[in-house]
């Protein structure tokens, strides 16, 4: 699996990784994009031409307008903007719960707006894994079930499922966490749980919208660090945000405004883009 | 295969610990699947239990010995049987002559080397510290090995010696009596000491003292007869042991010398049909016990089991419904998890299934806690002891699956409705517009069309209860399919209401989903309360129009049934006692033989009949005693021109008193209400008084024939002629008027009787009443009557006294209940739905109280909408069936005036709207429900986030 090659798990956090442009932290923000060695491979995620319309008529609203955006292994692009711009629209259609008005959507070779439902669910459990901002898990499940879930939804026996689990959870740290209840964890703790669950099977590509937005910065952390550590061991990763901060822990940082991609740089910054500023590429 | 199962356990998973999360919701659930269960499945063990193998039947009849032998009574003429025993007949032909009379000799039916036990039964008046007591006595040496089994000591001892009796525990409390007191039989000076109580297990209920052969029957016999009092019937039977048992060859030998067998091996190992000769030679066929439950019983019970699964699922549907509803962020989490559309059906139909089968458990285990706890109670009730608790588990299993299945069709609609959700609606928590299913209302107005269809034709065309019957079933079941559109009609009366309830009722229209599972299971059950209140208020009024009195309003009559003379004063005087009596006219018969006989026993023991010689030309021609057969020997004109004819007038009266002739002075004519003072005046006279003028003679007499011979009686009669007998005439007053005599033909005083040379004997008496007996009063009195330990017959006619004043109040109740159960659960479900409007209306300002008003107005609009449908949907076929009911009496009575048999009144069906039940459902429940839910509402929301789950 290719490898982002400044970024080895053990690395660690991504603001003191050693990577080429460590000279220009602590702003992520002029980080270079990854190096194209990590593109010569397949884009796990590939959005074309992507424009969506919701409702019509006066009501008409254009929520992205012609999006073009190709995702890596090893990869992990923020995405930024107002409110309204797009993004948790981009990421709901990314991950086949939406449809786009038209353009296509090609995760893992697979062109999903053209699938059918069944074939999209099963890509749910196969390839595609969400994190929400909170209230991820499901109450009636353990932490170690609440993983195994997409698995046994697959139809793996439930031992082999929660084996999976087990190890998923023993390479976030948490196996002490394998069978309590959502409610017996943590704000922080349940985030990570949501994300090994998205990354568990062959899952490669993990769709998280603000997954840290109902957590304290410090804990917010912890959770943008696992997450750049499963890109940096081969996964890719869309990161909707608002804050820079949090921004900074990604590759590359899309920016949108009323549905259209204003910047997907690290050159600019992103305050001149929120007010409407934004340099050329 | 393998796929599916792994993925269901998950939704099992999730399913079962979510009903543990919401406990308050699944005991709801559970409690509604768990209650038929625990009924039918208590049934079911109750049942079996107390239905008898044939062993244990024969063991309790005739304890361990291998037959016993009966007398038929046919005077030993030989007899064919069957192999249980209970169907014979003589050998030969009977057609035209009666069977042989008189007793067998029992000893020669007992085949060599068999020894035998004496059984024989009579019952005598036991005087108890209570009073007295009718008792079987029965003479059997129980502690013999060869009765073990028969009867089941509780305390004390069997008798061993004459003057020692053992008593049934029944026998004890009813008399009040323990063991070790004394007992004497009226009529017999000895006294009997109880030694013993026992049982009869197959007979709890009997009063029966056992006492040794010879030691009881026999002395108490011979008393009365000293006393000229009739003695005691009795009959006896043989208990018999005998190596080998008794053989159907040595049961057919016995049967030579008239008399029956009951035989242990015969019963277990039956013969073959073939070798039956009451069978194959006498022609007759097997006796069919029936035993299982027939095709049409079958019918009915799974009828009345699918309408109350219904009733549950579309209960129980919505609870799930509301379970989805609160859970559809985590069905949303399943579904951004890769789950499809089945996996979150899976969720929600396992929902089902877990409490399910959790009902099917704690059903099926209270069913046995149930059964064995109120087992005894049973025992007492069915008068018979069980052998031990009969378990069917196939059968319970089945019982048990019902719950199972109806879990999963109540969660069925839930769960397609979550389903269809898309992810993102379920994550985000919007509220997408919820469209009704368009081919249910379609199904469901095909479905009214045909039930209402069959309903018609059976209703005009072929009286076919059954027809109706299952027609408005159907019917029913289609306006329950066409609930969702229906509701859709009460939303245009929004717009006139004030905010709450408008916002209510386009909350509920609009979101029929969720509305028409509780309006339908509301409709169902006020439709069938409606139908069954409007049917009994209907045959209530045909009933009361029906109704004859037996006599004058508050009058009372007591007449000693068995003419036992001796207990008659204290009749009277108990009524007396107990009642407001204003009147009391004492009342004596004739007496036609010894001072013993009683009334309609005539030809025994020198005892004879009395009836009134009606002039033969004064008898209905259509009735003389020498027609034999009124439809041959008279065409049909002929008929219907005779049931004009005054003679041939019916009169259902009877007034309880041997051929009508009551013996008594001028208060019987008060009492009657009879105002004729000519009629006193011919009583002062020593004249009869005559209540029907066909009993008078030409000379104005009434002849009253005394019959001695009964056989010679029945021998003329049938012959055409007139009975032989002796014939008083008396000179008689006819009543001017023909009032109603209730049941009295003539009355004359004693003194009359006594120079017309009747012996007359006191029977009873009448009485006006200055007010009508409470029931204290009648309690009381039954109370002293039965320390008589007489027979009486008691009449006080109170006017017509319908019972269907409590099955209206039950069904008004039952229907309230599930009415307010359903709206209830239906508001909980628009509640869970409501919280964002009303977050909005507190925002824009709206006072608190506006949560409370619009929660009880959801819950008041659900239960208006199901009672005024249920309402419609309920009279209809009751109204259906009574015009049926109407056009079969219609048909009956034209049939019997063509006929001509009989005279027919014309029939009375009137159909009667139970206003009360329907302004209680229409008014009184929608306005309960309304206030219930506003008080239950707390008027402050949590202004939190979103809910979790």
């Amino acid at each position: 699996m290719p490898r982002h090659p400044h970024n080895s798990p053990q690395h660690g956090p991504r603001p003191d990784a050693d990577a080429p442009h460590a000279s220009q932290r602590p702003s992520p923000l002029t980080a270079a994009p990854s190096p194209n060695s990590a593109r010569s491979a397949d884009p796990v995620l590939r959005l074309v031409e992507l424009t969506r319309v919701h409702g019509s008529g006066a009501t008409e609203v254009q929520a992205l307008r012609g999006i073009n955006l190709d995702l890596f292994p090893g990869e992990l692009v923020a995405i930024m903007g107002p409110s309204g711009s797009g993004k948790s629209t981009l990421l709901t259609i990314a991950g086949g719960l939406d449809k786009p008005t038209s353009g296509s959507v090609i995760v893992e070779g697979t062109d999903i707006t053209t699938t059918d439902r069944k074939s999209l669910a099963a890509l749910r459990r196969r390839s595609i894994g969400y994190v929400f901002q909170d209230y991820n898990l499901i109450p009636a499940l353990t932490a170690a079930e609440n993983i195994a879930l997409p698995r046994e939804l697959d139809g793996i026996s439930a031992r082999k499922a929660r084996a999976e689990a087990l190890a998923a959870l023993e390479e976030i740290g948490l196996t002490q966490l394998a069978d309590r209840f959502p409610d017996e964890m943590s704000g922080g703790q349940q985030q990570r749980v949501a994300l090994a669950r998205a990354l568990v099977g062959d899952r490669r590509l993990v769709l998280a919208d603000e997954p840290t937005g109902a957590l304290d910065s410090e804990t917010g952390e912890a959770v943008l660090a696992l997450l750049r550590s499963r890109c940096d061991a081969g996964a890719a990763g869309v990161l909707v945000t608002h804050e820079p901060r949090f921004a900074a822990w990604a590759d590359r940082v899309v920016f949108l405004r009323d549905g259209s991609v204003v910047d997907q740089t690290l050159r600019s910054s992103a305050d001149s883009l929120l007010t409407g500023q934004a340099a050329d590429l | 295969m393998k796929t599916w199962f792994h993925s269901w356990r998950a939704a099992v998973r999730i399913a079962r610990r979510d009903a543990w999360r919401f406990k308050g919701r699944s005991f709801l659930v559970l409690a509604m699947l768990t209650l038929p269960i625990l009924g039918v499945g208590a049934a079911d063990l109750t049942y079996r239990s107390s239905e008898l193998s044939v062993e244990e039947t024969l063991t309790r009849d005739m304890g361990r010995s291998d037959a016993r032998i009966s007398d038929p009574e046919l005077g030993g003429a030989p007899l064919y049987q069957g192999p249980d025993g209970n169907g014979y007949r003589p050998v030969g032909d009977f057609e035209n002559k009666p069977y042989p009379e008189g007793p067998a000799d029992l000893e020669k039916g007992v085949p060599a080397g068999a020894t035998t036990l004496e059984d024989s039964t009579g019952t005598g008046k036991l005087r108890t510290s209570y009073g007295l007591l009718p008792t079987e006595i029965r003479e059997l040496k129980a502690s013999d090995p060869m009765a073990e089994g028969i009867m089941r000591l509780t305390e004390g001892r069997f008798p061993q010696r004459s003057g020692e009796i053992a008593a049934t525990t029944h026998f004890l409390e009813a008399g009040k009596l323990s063991v070790g007191d004394s007992v004497t039989a009226r009529g017999l000076d000895t006294s009997y000491r109880i030694v013993g109580a026992y049982e009869l297990p197959s007979d709890l209920n009997t009063d029966q003292v056992n006492a040794l052969p010879g030691t009881f029957l026999a002395p108490l016999d011979k008393a009365l007869k000293a006393d000229e009092l009739p003695g005691v019937e009795s009959s006896t039977t043989h208990l018999v042991k005998i190596s080998g048992g008794f053989t159907w060859n040595m049961v057919k030998e016995t049967n030579k010398h008239g008399l029956v067998v009951t035989s242990r091996a015969v019963a277990l190992n039956p013969p073959a049909l073939s070798d039956v000769p009451l069978y194959q030679e006498a022609g007759e066929s097997p006796y069919d016990s029936g035993g299982g439950i027939e095709d049409e019983e079958m019918v009915i019970l799974a009828t009345v089991v699918g309408l109350a699964m219904l009733e549950i699922c579309l209960l129980a549907g919505p609870a799930f419904a509301v379970g989805a509803r609160r859970s559809r962020r985590q069905l949303g989490l399943v579904g951004a998890n890769g789950g499809d559309r089945s996996h979150i059906r899976a969720v929600v139909l396992a929902g089902g299934l877990v409490i399910g089968v959790a009902s099917a458990v704690v059903g099926t285990v209270l069913a046995f806690g149930l059964t064995v706890a109120v087992r005894p109670l049973m025992e007492e009730y069915l008068g018979q002891r069980f052998e031990g608790l009969d378990i069917r588990p196939l059968e319970l299993l089945g019982i048990a699956l019902i719950a199972v299945v109806t879990g999963l069709l109540a969660a069925i609609v839930p769960a397609i409705t979550a389903s269809r959700q898309t992810v993102l609606a379920s994550l985000t928590g919007r509220r997408g517009v919820r469209k009704s299913s368009r081919v249910l209302p379609v199904l469901g107005l095909i479905a009214t069309a045909l039930g209402a269809a069959i309903a018609l034709y059976g209703t005009t065309l072929s009286s076919q209860v059954t027809l109706v019957a299952a027609g408005s079933a159907l019917a029913e079941l289609g306006v329950v399919a066409m609930t969702p559109a229906l509701v859709g009609f009460f939303g245009r009366a929004g717009r006139w209401m004030p905010l709450s309830p408008r916002l209510a009722l386009r909350d509920a229209v609009r979101n029929r989903g969720r509305t028409a599972p509780a309006v339908a299971a509301v409709l169902a059950a006020v439709a069938g309360s409606v139908a069954v209140a409007t049917y009994a208020a209907s045959d209530d009024a045909e009933q009361r129009a029906k109704y004859e009195s037996s006599l004058p309003y508050g009058a009372v009559s007591a007449v000693v049934d068995d003419g036992d003379s001796r207990d008659v004063p204290a009749v009277r005087d108990a009524i007396q006692k107990n009642l407001s009596i204003d009147v009391r006219a004492d009342v004596d018969r004739v007496l036609v033989g010894k001072a013993g006989c009683r009334m309609y026993y005539g030809g025994e023991d020198g005892c004879g009949s009395v009836e009134i010689a009606v002039p033969k030309a004064n008898v209905c021609p259509l009735w003389a005693p020498d027609v034999q057969d009124a439809e041959l020997e008279f065409s049909a004109a002929e008929r219907r021109k005779l049931m004009k004819d005054p003679r041939c007038e019916e009169n259902n009266d009877y007034s309880g008193i041997e051929a009508g002739i009551l013996i008594g002075g001028p208060e019987v004519l008060d009492v009657l209400g009879i105002k004729d003072p000519a009629a006193k005046t011919a009583l002062a006279d020593g004249r009869a008084v005559s209540f029907n003028k066909f009993n008078l003679q030409k000379d104005g007499k009434v002849g009253i024939r005394l019959i001695m011979d009964s056989d010679a009686a029945q021998e003329a009669i049938s012959d055409g002629k007139e009975a032989p007998g002796e014939v008083k005439s008396i000179a008689a007053h006819q009543v001017k008027g023909d009032p109603r005599s209730y049941g009295a033909e003539v009355l004359m005083t004693p003194a009359t009787a006594k120079a017309a040379g009747l012996k007359t004997a006191p029977v009873g008496a009448y009485y006006s009443t200055s007010a009508l007996p409470s029931s204290e009063q009648q309690q009381k009195l039954n109370g002293d009557l039965d320390k008589l330990g007489s027979s009486v017959s008691l009449r006080v006619e109170q006017g017509y006294v319908g019972d269907s004043n409590t099955t209206l109040l039950v069904l008004t109740v039952f229907a309230g209940l599930i009415t307010l159960g359903a709206a209830a659960i239906a508001t909980g479900l628009a509640q869970a739905d409501a919280e964002a409007d009303l977050k909005t209306l507190e925002a824009v300002g709206a006072p608190s109280r506006v949560r409370r008003t619009l929660s009880g107005f959801q819950c008041g609009v659900v239960a208006t909408m199901g009672v005024v449908l249920g309402s419609l949907a309920g009279v209809l076929p009751a109204v259906a069936l009574r015009l049926t009911e109407r056009r079969s009496a219609m048909e009956m009575f034209q049939e019997s005036l063509d006929e001509a048999l009989g005279t027919p009144s014309s029939p009375y069906t009137p159909i009667v709207i139970p206003w009360e039940t329907l302004g209680g459902l229409l008014i009184v429940v929608p306005l309960v429900a309304t206030v219930l839910a506003a008080l239950v509402t707390r008027s402050n929301g949590s202004m939190g986030r979103r809910a979790v789950t």
